[in-house]
């Protein structure tokens, strides 16, 4: 070993394989790390004495811009049936709320929940000059800041001040995802990624040791990294092998939907996931899933009908399942989606991107009831969307303060208004 | 066999490229023709993995990161996401000039960007945003008065319509266009789709822009100033030639230097074709394909309009681990199992860390040997 040429034997290979690209290392010996660790301060840079609740948060996103009109319906608004001839038929089924709203007809579960008093709807969430890009919108309400200059998420912030997560992978976590979500990404914060519990393992008899045996002070600016990242998944699979010695569902979740059209369905799954992951005790705080779906530029009438009984099945099973472990205090649910969507419909029977849109606070610890102001139907802004009353960082922060209980300063950088759906005692 | 090579310019070879991964496309195709994304994917998978111009595919690659488009929204009802595959492999090494004027009315992009639905009197600024963002500029060099300035002038640019199924681009519609002068990037007058990429080609932050996208993506996530600027200006004055910004990188000092070695994190597609190639394995796409949606790297699917992620964003606990699920698999594939024994030579430089060495030193057979290998942080570097 280390006899050949080694920038010659790259070259070939790069000239070669094409996907070879690794530069000449000539002179290095086997410890390669030539650069300022960053990822080793990064990854372990976890706070050693966290925040000490049992509060859990778990972010369902809407992806592809949930429209809000055919989920909070105006029942009374006249306007409504002049901006979508076709759509405002929702206002006939609605389950209503109050005299002047009522909710999607599929939403039964949810319903039953708002009449125990455990959902708070906060209307006309957005923020100021909307931003219709499906990316910087998700990126916006990913890092808490409008003006797009942020890269950490703001959960993954708040992971990263506030617990000790180097130490407890799935503190933070992404349920049925592949991926780390842009909302609980920071480098200060270790996470785990579940894509499905029954595929996080590690495939052939011999894999797990040999990883372990492989990556075990790995040098190198990505050293740190790569080697948390299989202590995590090691560590991870062990505490689900205990999880599911300690969790059995005590309600009915059901992936199988049909929906008009979608990607993969498996936010029950995913759901599921984050109930054992909470319930079992294996230190879960901040859980995250995505349904994707809501970009309903047709045929939203029925779309967007399914997706929310969907949704409305898998979160009303999960509700039912923490509480018959006792635990249903202790959870908050929030929903979120990019934007709302443009208050006149098309031709097809669909919506163009929009702006502001009401958001969920699904819990026992919320203060049910509805919070903000509707947007007016009447007062549209110029491109035709509805105009937001509540900052979206402003339920973040009452997410963050008076559900976790945690510094929301830190996180949102500074001070708003408060909206208070979520009791504080 | 026939020959392997995916033709640009007759589209039915796609069919001829590998019998067993061709997607499914009829000898007549029209831009109104479906398509299998599933086949699609599998047949550039496998023709990375075979191809005799490799390099040629990793550009590819490179650009449908950059001039991104997804298949979810240009839609699987026209062949519009392959042909603009088949442009990015012809242009692989083009003039950037060449690829913008290709890529603003290209059919994939007028969906994916919503040019299509801009016009003079109602422009859409979705592509016009992104031009200037993501593809040539970069964010922080123009301002939103650029972005609606460049929207009126780009528009005009409309789909094919029922009566015109052979046209394999935008078609531009004066009627749609924007008639009155604006001023971009400091220039007042009446754009076009040509003038606005010349006005953006002689910005003095387009080429530091893109060499950067390139040096991020082939050498180091963070490129010293000095090392873009004295690429930038030789590709400018290279009249923004990709070919000779290539062969400059790869001859720099930098491109060999001790701390650029193993300083990018392989993508999941890069990885898994490099490990196909060192084994000889030609039957892997389908297994690529179904780690490549497990691990987050879906062709013609990026997450987002920015393409795919670099670096750090590729590690996490559930990927290191599909990717050792990824070897696991591709090693339950081969028939026979080549010999491992110079492996770490070959395919890691001999440069191993000691977690390496001690794993290859414990693996009793040449499938331990080669899981070691492939599983080590070495090979997941580049």
């Amino acid at each position: 070993m280390g006899a050949t040429d080694l920038s010659r034997l790259s070259r070939r290979d790069f000239l070669k394989n094409g996907f070879v690209f690794g530069a000449g290392a000539a002179g290095l010996a086997a410890g390669y790390a030539a650069v300022p660790d960053v990822f080793a301060r990064a990854v372990y840079g976890g706070k050693l004495d966290g925040v000490m609740n049992d509060r859990v948060l778990v972010m369902i996103q809407l992806a592809g811009g949930a429209d809000g009109l055919q989920t909070v319906i105006p029942l009374q608004d006249p306007k409504l049936r002049a901006l979508r001839p076709q759509l405002s038929q929702a206002a006939n089924t609605a389950l209503p709320l109050d005299a002047s709203f009522g909710l999607n007809r599929s939403m039964r579960g949810v319903k039953a929940l708002w009449d125990q008093g455990k959902v708070a709807i906060v209307h006309g969430v957005g923020y100021p000059q909307p931003n219709y890009s499906h990316f910087d919108s998700i990126r916006i309400w990913e890092t808490g800041d409008p003006l797009r200059r942020q890269q950490d998420g703001w959960l993954g912030k708040t992971i990263a001040a506030n617990y000790d997560s180097a130490g407890h992978p799935l503190v933070g976590c992404a349920c049925g995802s592949s991926e780390v979500p842009g909302a609980l990404r920071d480098l200060d914060a270790t996470l785990s990624v579940i894509n499905g519990q029954n595929t996080f393992k590690f495939n052939g008899a011999d894999a797990e040791r040999a990883m372990g045996v492989i990556y075990n002070g790995t040098p190198g600016i990505y050293g740190a990294l790569f080697d948390t990242s299989v202590f995590s998944a090691r560590d991870t699979m062990a505490r689900l092998r205990l999880a599911r010695e300690k969790y059995t569902p005590r309600a009915a979740y059901n992936d199988n939907v049909n929906l008009v059209y979608s990607s993969r369905n498996q936010l029950a799954a995913a759901l599921q996931l984050a109930a054992q992951l909470i319930i079992s005790g294996v230190g879960a705080k901040i859980l995250h899933v995505t349904l994707g779906g809501f970009d309903t530029h047709d045929q939203q009438l029925a779309r967007l009908d399914s997706l929310m009984g969907y949704v409305d099945g898998a979160i009303s099973a999960f509700h039912a399942d923490l509480a018959a472990y006792g635990m249903s205090d202790r959870v908050l649910i929030a929903t979120w989606s990019e934007f709302g969507r443009r208050a006149a419909e098309t031709a097809n029977g669909g919506t163009d991107h929009g702006a502001a849109a009401p958001m969920f606070l699904i819990g026992d610890t919320v203060k049910g009831g509805f919070y903000g102001e509707a947007p007016s139907l009447g007062a549209l802004d110029r491109g035709g969307s509805l105009k937001y009353s509540v900052d979206f960082r402003q339920v973040y922060q009452e997410i963050l303060e008076s559900h976790l209980r945690v510094d929301s300063q830190e996180v949102l950088g500074k001070a708003f208004e408060r909206i208070p759906a979520v009791r504080t005692a | 066999m026939a020959t392997a090579r995916p033709s640009a310019t007759a589209a039915p070879s796609m069919g001829a490229a590998a019998a067993s991964a061709s997607p499914t496309v009829p000898a007549v195709m029209t831009n109104a023709t479906s398509i299998n994304i599933g086949n699609l994917q599998g047949w550039w998978l496998d023709w990375m993995t075979k191809s005799p111009t490799p390099f040629a595919e990793r550009m590819t690659l490179f650009w449908h990161g950059h001039f991104t488009s997804d298949y979810r929204k240009v839609g699987t009802n026209s062949p519009a996401i392959y042909w603009q595959n088949l442009t990015w492999r012809r242009m692989a090494l083009g003039d950037l000039r060449s690829m913008l004027l290709k890529v603003t009315p290209d059919l994939a992009m007028l969906r994916y960007l919503d040019l299509a639905a801009s016009t003079g009197r109602a422009p859409n600024e979705n592509y016009a945003r992104e031009l200037l963002e993501l593809f040539t500029m970069g964010v922080g060099s123009y301002t939103e008065d650029d972005v609606k300035a460049a929207a009126k002038a780009l528009a005009g640019w409309r789909l094919p319509m029922r009566t015109e199924p052979t046209a394999q681009t935008g078609i531009f519609d004066p009627r749609r266009a924007f008639a009155a002068p604006v001023t971009f990037l400091g220039k007042t007058g009446t754009f076009n789709t040509e003038s606005v990429v010349d006005t953006i080609l002689a910005n003095d932050a387009t080429a530091p822009f893109m060499v950067r996208q390139f040096l991020t993506s082939f050498v180091t996530p963070s490129p010293s100033d000095a090392y873009v600027a004295r690429l930038a200006d030789r590709f400018r004055r290279s009249r923004y030639d990709t070919k000779t910004l290539m062969r400059d990188i790869f001859t720099s000092p930098e491109f060999v230097a001790p701390e650029m070695f193993r300083a990018l994190i392989k993508s999941p597609t890069d990885f898994m074709v490099s490990a196909a190639k060192a084994l000889g394995a030609t039957n892997l796409s389908g297994t690529i394909r179904q780690y490549g949606s497990t691990l987050g790297q879906n062709m013609f699917d990026p997450p987002s309009v920015a393409g795919w992620g670099e670096g750090a964003s590729w590690i996490s606990s559930n990927t290191m681990l599909q990717r050792a699920n990824f070897v696991t698999a591709a090693l339950g594939t081969l028939r026979t199992t080549p010999s491992a024994a110079r492996a770490h030579e070959r395919h890691l430089d001999s440069v191993l860390a000691q977690g390496t060495v001690n794993e290859l030193n414990l693996a009793r057979d040449d499938k331990s040997r080669w899981f070691a290998v492939f599983a080590s942080p070495e090979f997941q570097l580049k």
